[in-house]
């Protein structure tokens, strides 16, 4: 058995065939479109316990007959039980960092090799005017 | 969304931006802003949910679980506000780390990933003059983080496809984890339980405990059928099931308590272990119940010919494969 975990039913046979049974049965029930598949704001929410009856009723449902996205659900509340004692409380600061923009600067740095690229990348206004607002995020 | 649900929508998510914008005075975020993405929330996933439509009670409680200040991080972030970013970056980046490094193989692709996914939060592709940022997907019905790790996962088990164009299952299991295997396993040939039916003309006991079994099983409501899934199929432990109905509003947690008299009376208390073991016992109970109600009736059989069919299974299982010993051994 694939479960550690006895549950007393009575029949213990009648749980092996169960089991058997349900892992054969889950080689057959993944045929659906991909485009039926739940979207990851679904699987987020769905995983925190985080949807109304009504909105959850169809999800449920999927998931019963979907292996793809019931597997996905498992291992999204492995990782979740595997970090709930880690999360740090989000930061609450009010404090602006000296130059935000330097932030998504990084971020393109990293992601297309130079910072120029990931200036270029993020600007859309002209440099003048970019200046004037970098000094007022400070003054904030 | 009719003219009453309309003023009540308008009136309840006033209310949470103004909340919002006061925690978060600096994110440029409009109100017609948010309540445009939040009335696009409503309608795919509220109005259109169900045929039945949709009255206050049920508006007011969707809106109530949305993680508002989540909603409106994300938001200032598409639109590219730079506070915002900041915020979320000094929030939300180690975080995204260690869930990148618990996941992926090596500290490698952990960066990669991370990097990966910042950047389609921000938006790499312009459509129509206008950066597509990922932030834009995010409905707020689930909190960021968990959205976060959603789309982490996802970006590794697609950065590991990319990069192995045929591996097996049991590679990109060790490689990335048992769901990426899983997203595979998507391709799989379908059928197996018609496969399984298939090969048993010649053995009536046989054939009568696996249709029965199939019977019995598609009878159960589907939360009961979702649950027995995650523990024998998918191998969710109690403690990782419980950890999935520990919020109040969990759907799964409202239905098997609907049928608990005793939870009742104390509905937000929490559950246990033993709670979801009780709900395995029950619905253990109701699949062999209505398995031996369909080996009695469609099939006629006695009580002693249902102990053949229970004893020809457990030949089969001590067997160790009761899928050919089923399907090709009578």
């Amino acid at each position: 058995m694939g479960s550690t975990e006895n549950i007393n039913i009575g029949d213990a046979r009648f749980q092996g065939l169960l089991e058997r049974f349900l892992r054969i049965r889950s080689a057959g029930d993944t045929a659906f479109d991909a485009d039926r598949h739940l979207d990851e704001d679904t699987f987020a929410a769905f995983v925190e316990g985080n949807l109304t009856m009504r909105e959850a009723s169809p999800i449920v449902s999927h998931l019963a007959e979907c292996g793809f996205c019931r597997h996905k659900t498992a291992e999204l509340v492995r990782l979740d039980l595997a970090f709930a004692e880690l999360e740090l409380p989000a930061s609450t600061s009010q404090t602006a960092p000296v130059r935000t923009s330097n932030v998504i600067e990084g971020i393109l740095s990293r992601l297309f090799g130079t910072g120029d690229a990931a200036v270029m990348a993020h600007e859309e206004k002209p440099a003048d005017e970019r200046s004037s607002e970098d000094e007022k995020t400070e003054r904030e | 969304m009719n003219e009453v649900l309309q003023q009540v929508f308008d009136v309840v998510t006033s209310e949470l931006f103004e909340r919002c914008r006061e925690n978060a005075p600096n994110f440029g975020v409009t109100v017609e802003r948010f309540q445009a993405s939040l009335e696009k929330t409503t309608r795919k996933y509220l109005i259109d949910a169900s045929a039945e439509p949709a009255t206050e009670a049920d508006l007011r409680a969707f809106i109530e679980m949305i993680q508002a200040d989540d909603l409106f991080l994300a938001l200032a972030c598409a639109d590219g506000n730079e506070r915002a970013w900041w915020e979320f970056d000094h929030g939300n980046r180690s975080y995204m780390e260690r869930v990148a490094r618990h996941l992926a193989k090596t500290e490698a692709d952990a960066e990669e990933v991370v990097d990966w996914v910042y950047g389609e939060l921000y938006g790499t592709r312009v459509v129509d003059g206008e950066r597509v940022s990922k932030f834009a997907t995010y409905s707020g019905r689930g909190s960021m983080r968990g959205w976060l790790r959603t789309v982490i996962w996802h970006s590794l088990v697609d950065m590991h496809r990319a990069s192995h164009d045929e591996v097996s299952l049991d590679e990109m299991t060790e490689n990335v984890g048992e769901g990426a295997a899983q997203a595979s396993f998507a391709t799989a040939p379908a059928g197996g339980e018609d496969i399984m039916i298939e090969g048993i003309t010649r053995d009536r006991y046989r054939k009568a405990t696996v249709t029965s079994l199939a019977n019995a099983f598609a009878s159960l409501e589907a939360h009961e059928r979702l649950l027995l899934m995650y523990y024998h199929v998918d191998n969710l432990k109690l403690r990782e099931i419980s950890r999935l109905v520990e919020n109040e509003g969990s759907p799964l947690r409202g239905w098997f308590q609907r049928r608990s008299q005793s939870r009742e009376k104390d509905p937000n208390a929490k559950i246990h272990e033993s709670t979801v073991m009780r709900w395995l016992e029950k619905s253990y109970a109701r699949v062999l119940q209505l398995f031996r109600d369909e080996l009695k009736g469609p099939h006629g059989l006695s009580d002693a010919e249902i102990e053949i069919c229970m004893g020809l299974a457990t030949q089969d299982l001590a067997g160790g494969d009761i899928y050919r010993n089923l399907t090709g051994n009578a």
